[in-house]
């Protein structure tokens, strides 16, 4: 460790008495890197070397959630933590509904006789087309649209508007939030 | 993204299809890592593992297979011709060029692409003996000796019945097909070419209770509608509800 000298010292071979005062301050400086003393453990790995203990218990008796949620590994909480203590919520645990598979004939295996199938994916514009294509070729045939475009006898399908789409998937219970 | 393939490529078209295994099990099976590091934020992630393989008649997912591919095993690098087009398939009418049995014609039994051999059925032979042991003698077995496609066995012609090279071509219609170079005869591809370890034939397999036939799988049952996968089930299962949860914001 160097030490930074502020301040002049005596000059000894000067011949006139020195007329200030010899002050060192010295302020400790690293210049060796940072790694220096740190070891790369190849041959074991060493737990628990983290943190002061104090932290260590810190960290166990006041968790932070927000910590929790980038180390909980996509596990979806069952509940609600209020005042120290787990509450769980039963609408949160994930009902499985497995259908009744007798008569069900598909099987897990495929034979080899059978000759490849190739199908194209059914996306959300077949969707649309499979459900309000006919009623707007119906419409624009018998000339049942307003000036603007909207049908004027719309079915339940064209009354749905995004929200209450939403709303209905939503309650339910799915993905999307 | 480390490279899929790179065990794979070793691995030959001929032993996959006839396999009839996923190709992931095949890289897996054959797969030997000597070290892994462990997982920690200290090691860079690598593993020492075998990347050139000793292909024997031992098929790659084999036990034995295994065995002779080792981690600690340092083995002298065989030499293989590279074959461009692979021309010769299980059941081909050969005759052996070179060795004990030169000048006979026999069925090709079985094939290994890799170091480019091909056993013939019944010819090429040699006996060795199983299990001896001190009071017991051993039992002795003929057992087929591999023969290289390159320079030790030829196709046959089916026009004069004598080996030939075979090329492959292209008809007028556009067929790819093997001809015999010296004549320009069709070389057919053998019935049981087809063959694998599950069937001779695809048309002569016989279903198994686990096996899904052709009508149901091609039978579409799907009716597109506006539901969600989870209202479809809900109200198929006869589940109603209706709470509205509360609404969420994305910031």
């Amino acid at each position: 460790m160097a030490h930074l000298i502020i301040g002049r010292g005596n000059t000894i071979t000067s011949m006139a008495t020195p007329s200030y005062v010899a002050l060192i301050n010295s302020r400790p400086l690293s210049t060796s890197a940072a790694a220096l003393g740190k070891r790369n453990f190849r041959k074991f790995l060493t737990y628990g070397k983290r943190g002061t203990r104090y932290l260590k218990k810190d960290m166990r008796t006041n968790p932070d959630p927000e910590l929790e949620k980038v180390f909980d590994r996509g596990v979806r909480p069952v509940g609600v933590v209020t005042e120290k203590k787990f509450k769980s919520i039963p609408e949160m645990i994930p009902e499985i509904i497995v259908p009744d598979l007798n008569g069900f004939k598909l099987k897990p295996y495929v034979s080899y006789k059978v000759p490849d199938v190739i199908q194209g994916s059914f996306g959300p514009q077949d969707l649309f087309y499979a459900v309000y294509s006919d009623k707007i070729a119906e419409d624009v045939k018998n000339n049942k649209l307003n000036e603007d475009g909207s049908p004027a006898e719309p079915s339940e399908e064209e009354l749905l508007t995004a929200d209450e789409a939403k709303k209905k998937a939503l309650s339910i219970g799915s993905d999307m939030y | 993204m480390p490279r899929i393939t790179e065990i794979l490529k070793c691995v030959s078209d001929m032993t996959k299809q006839s396999s009839n295994l996923p190709e992931a099990y095949i890289k897996r099976a054959m797969e030997q890592v000597e070290w892994r590091t462990p997982k920690a934020i200290q090691y860079r992630q690598t593993e020492i593992k075998r990347k050139k393989f000793r292909f024997t008649t031992n098929r790659p997912w084999t036990q034995q297979f295994e065995k002779q591919n080792q981690p600690g095993l340092r083995r002298k690098k065989v030499f293989v011709e590279p074959i461009l087009e692979w021309t010769f398939f299980k059941g081909d009418r050969v005759e052996i060029l070179e060795g004990k049995d030169k000048g006979k014609q026999g069925l090709v039994n079985y094939i290994i692409q890799e170091r480019n051999w091909v056993m013939v059925e019944g010819l090429n032979c040699h006996y060795r003996t199983i299990g001896k042991k001190k009071n017991y003698p051993g039992m002795m077995v003929k057992s087929e000796a591999p023969l290289l496609v390159t320079t030790q066995v030829g196709l046959i012609d089916p026009s004069d019945n004598k080996p030939t090279q075979a090329e492959w071509r292209y008809t007028e219609e556009g067929d790819k097909v093997r001809v015999s170079v010296r004549s320009g005869r069709l070389i057919p591809l053998p019935k049981l070419a087809e063959e694998t370890q599950d069937y001779k034939t695809k048309s002569t397999y016989i279903e198994q209770e686990k096996d899904t036939p052709a009508e149901e799988l091609t039978r579409i049952t799907f009716e597109p509608q506006l539901k969600t996968f989870a209202m479809d089930i809900a109200d198929k299962m006869g589940i109603k509800e209706d709470r509205i949860p509360r609404k969420t914001y994305w910031y």
